[in-house]
């Protein structure tokens, strides 16, 4: 009985026990084929074959538009155009007429200088049959006091959010459709601010719309709460127009961003010993801007759309139109900080395609989040540059196969 | 149809096997097997090449009485030291799995065997600090290696009189290394790196034993087995032919009285033969080994000898291959054992508990090996 007992007993321990096998290594003796070996280098772009495309991305097609009064030279004012509004309300089978009782408009403050007080967004009747051709000059005679349908002040505590103003009475006659105007009242939107700066307002493409509410009493017999009507309308378009001259691209410099957006395509060429059997730990894209990055400052823990540079992988390398990877895990980002003399992208995720069995054109297309709403419209030296210190570089970090002793 | 249905499964379980793994087996073939039952490993191997469900000699399976399997299961519990520190270990290998039997109406027996050759099972871990892109960054090295050599023998011994036994055994070499290289950094900006080889190996060996009885109380046992050379193939790619060594055997037993029997043996194995292509290779190389074991069983029932016997022995062995070149490591192991025996003596199970000793200069282990062998007579 107690032998049978010892030998459960011995038995559990057997089967129970958990392997433990990871003991020091002290090298060489117990370092069969030695400890792996970690290389660096530093490819530059592929010289010449590094060039800017624009016409991507159109202002009216942003997911947020910058309004500023001047924070880069130059002013922006944002345009936008409500759906139609009718002048009846369907009410049990029966097109009603209504009396406006007043009216809303709401914009979503997306990113703001958070150091900055005093912001005040300004909201200008403007004529609906602007498009994307529209231009500032063009808009500009609407811009006067006479045409001053509101004043929304952005309270210095929020830095992103709605922001509202509620028009009634004789405030009405401002946003009073005509028929000139076909149901649709556009609003023109300009900053206000002591010292030169901008916010970006939500636009439709980034689902944040500004939003047009009438609040109206229908035309009915009966006084109950049928008659009471709220009418919201989002923006049926929108965009931005600038002040500036449209930009003249230096064809020996890669930039990215503005509106229409630009992007950069940069291709770089691993050599034969990394492509065929390197094992990549670390890959930094790392930029050189021409001049040191302008935009808005101070946005942290405010922008809910923060100005980054991204580098996305191509898939087949066509040019211009080359079809880039949407898988967020290979496309390196980073913030830009106003200021910065540099731009670096670890790309480890993004340069391991261009390895193995089935490797991806080693290229990358350079683009600015998000895409046409953005203060920043960097530049950078692209492989022409005279000094090779200034060209997009690769910098690799990356093991060779390790040499597994044989037995 | 049951007994074939027992044999089949019980051949199919594991497809390789290992002993006990060591810092010892990292470099080299491995840590070299001793194709022991569990009964003889509670001797400390000394009654190896008498014992039928051990696989070192085929002339043993003579002694066959009855279909026997036995399978075997080892746990060591492990303390290595070396100049980067000490860790304790822990392993559970499945050494030894033998079928066998005598044939009917002849005196003679023939079985099989997988048994382990070397086991290669090790993972080390060394901390290092290195400079990358002008900043030390501190990273972690792991190499691990799962896998051995495995022996699959085929055996039959003849019985041509009550004193002499004559047995020979085919043996197929063969088995994998997985090896895996990992390292990670502690800056989360690199990404780890792991690198994966495999070693598959195959060889063929032959061996030749016997038996001789003289008298009621001394027998003899001899042993001469040349394994040939093994292909290694490295992702599948020939990059090695390692010669495998000749083993030579002598083993003694004697039964001073009805309760106790004493058996000691000797075996030489010439790994030097692989010293060239193992050099060749990058390894350290190999040496010739030597293993001296010796012990005793009693009986604590005289009447029924396989009811708890008490098993115990010591060996001292060199080991083939060296962690640093030129030197020579050796071994040192004390035995104790027993076993129980029900179902009408058609069932038993064996325990064994040994504590070894090893070192090669500054290189040390210590570790204690429990084995639990079930054999099955149906």
């Amino acid at each position: 009985m107690r032998w049978s007992f010892g030998v459960i007993v011995a038995a559990t321990i057997l089967c129970a026990c958990q392997e433990k096998l990871t003991s020091p290594a002290d090298c060489p003796a117990l370092c069969p084929g030695g400890t792996p070996q970690v290389f660096d280098t530093v490819l530059t772009a592929v010289a010449g074959a590094d060039s800017t495309y624009t016409g991507y991305v159109q202002a009216h097609q942003a997911a947020a538009m910058p309004v500023t009064n001047g924070l880069e030279g130059f002013e922006q004012r944002g345009l936008v155009r409500f759906l139609a509004r009718g002048d009846s309300v369907t009410l049990r089978d029966t097109l009603r007429g209504y009396t406006i009782d007043s009216v809303s408009l709401s914009f979503t403050l997306v990113t703001r200088d958070t150091t900055t007080t005093g912001l005040e967004l300004l909201l200008y009747r403007v004529g609906p049959r602007f498009d994307s051709t529209t231009t500032y000059t063009d808009v500009a005679p609407a811009f006067v006091p006479e045409s001053l349908v509101a004043v929304v002040p952005i309270a210095d505590t929020v830095n992103s959010g709605i922001l509202r103003t509620v028009l009634q009475g004789a405030d009405l006659s401002k946003v009073q459709l005509s028929p000139a105007d076909s149901g649709n009242l556009a609003i023109g939107l300009r900053l206000s601010a002591p010292t030169f700066t901008g916010v970006r307002i939500g636009a439709l493409a980034g689902n944040s719309s500004p939003v047009f509410t009438t609040y109206a009493t229908l035309d009915v017999p009966d006084t109950g709460t049928a008659k009471l009507r709220n009418i919201a309308l989002t923006a049926g378009a929108n965009t931005t127009v600038s002040e500036a001259p449209p930009l003249v691209m230096d064809t020996t410099l890669l930039a990215v961003g503005g509106a229409p957006s630009s992007r950069s395509l940069i291709r770089f060429d691993l050599p034969p010993r990394i492509r065929d059997s390197a094992t990549i730990v670390r890959a930094s894209i790392e930029l050189t801007p021409v001049a040191p990055i302008i935009g808005l400052p101070n946005t942290n823990g405010s922008d809910t759309l923060p100005t980054a540079v991204v580098a996305k992988p191509l898939l087949a390398d066509v040019g211009a139109k080359s079809p880039v990877s949407i898988d967020p895990r290979r496309i390196p980002k980073d913030t830009l900080d106003v200021g910065a003399t540099g731009v670096s992208l670890e790309a480890v995720r993004l340069v391991e395609l261009w390895i193995g069995f089935a490797p991806r054109p080693s290229s990358i297309m350079l683009s600015l989040e998000p895409e046409a709403s953005s203060f920043s419209h960097p530049v950078f030296y692209s492989s022409r540059a005279l000094d090779p210190a200034l060209r997009p570089r690769l910098r690799l970090s990356y093991l060779l196969r390790f040499p597994f002793e044989g037995p | 149809m049951h007994r074939a249905g027992l044999v089949l499964s019980l051949l199919l379980a594991p497809g390789v096997l290992w002993a006990q793994a060591s810092q010892f087996g990292v470099r080299g073939l491995g840590f070299p097997g001793r194709a022991l039952a569990v009964r003889s490993q509670g001797t400390a191997g000394g009654f190896g090449l008498f014992d039928p469900e051990s696989s070192q000699n085929p002339a043993a399976l003579a002694s066959l009485g009855a279909l026997t399997s036995v399978f075997t299961i080892s746990q060591n519990f492990r303390t290595v030291e070396n100049p980067a520190g000490t860790a304790s270990l822990r392993g559970t290998r499945f050494p030894q799995l033998m079928v066998g039997g005598p044939v009917q109406s002849m005196p003679a027996a023939v079985g099989f065997s997988y048994s382990n050759y070397t086991t290669r099972d090790f993972t080390l871990a060394t901390g290092s600090t290195i400079d990358l892109r002008g900043v030390p960054v501190s990273v972690t090295d792991t190499f691990s290696s799962r896998g051995g050599l495995s022996d699959f023998r085929i055996a039959g011994a003849y019985r041509f009189s009550d004193r002499w036994a004559l047995g020979g055994a085919f043996h197929i070499i063969s088995g994998s290394n997985r090896l895996t290289s990992t390292r990670i950094f502690d800056d989360p900006a690199y990404l780890s790196s792991r690198q994966h080889s495999e070693l598959s190996y195959a060889g063929a060996g032959i061996s030749l034993g016997l038996t001789r009885q003289f008298g009621p109380r001394f027998a003899v046992a001899g042993l001469v087995r040349a394994d040939g050379h093994v292909n290694v193939d490295r992702d599948s790619t020939r990059v090695a032919t390692v010669d495998l060594p000749y083993t030579f055997g002598l083993g003694l037993r004697w039964n001073p009285a009805a309760v106790l029997n004493v058996a000691a043996q000797t075996l030489v194995r010439t790994w030097s033969g692989a010293n060239d292509d193992l050099l060749a290779l990058g390894g350290n190389g190999a040496q010739n080994t030597i293993e001296v074991a010796a012990g005793a069983e009693y009986f604590t029932d005289r009447r029924q000898p396989t009811r708890q016997p008490i098993r115990f022995g010591a060996r001292y062995a060199t080991m083939a291959f060296p962690l640093v070149p030129g030197e020579q490591g050796h071994e040192f192991g004390l035995s104790i054992g027993s076993s129980l025996r029900f179902a009408q003596q058609r069932a038993g199970i064996d325990l064994s508990l040994e504590h070894v000793w090893r070192s090669e200069g500054v290189y040390s282990e210590r570790a204690f090996l429990l084995s639990f062998g079930i054999s099955v007579r149906p």
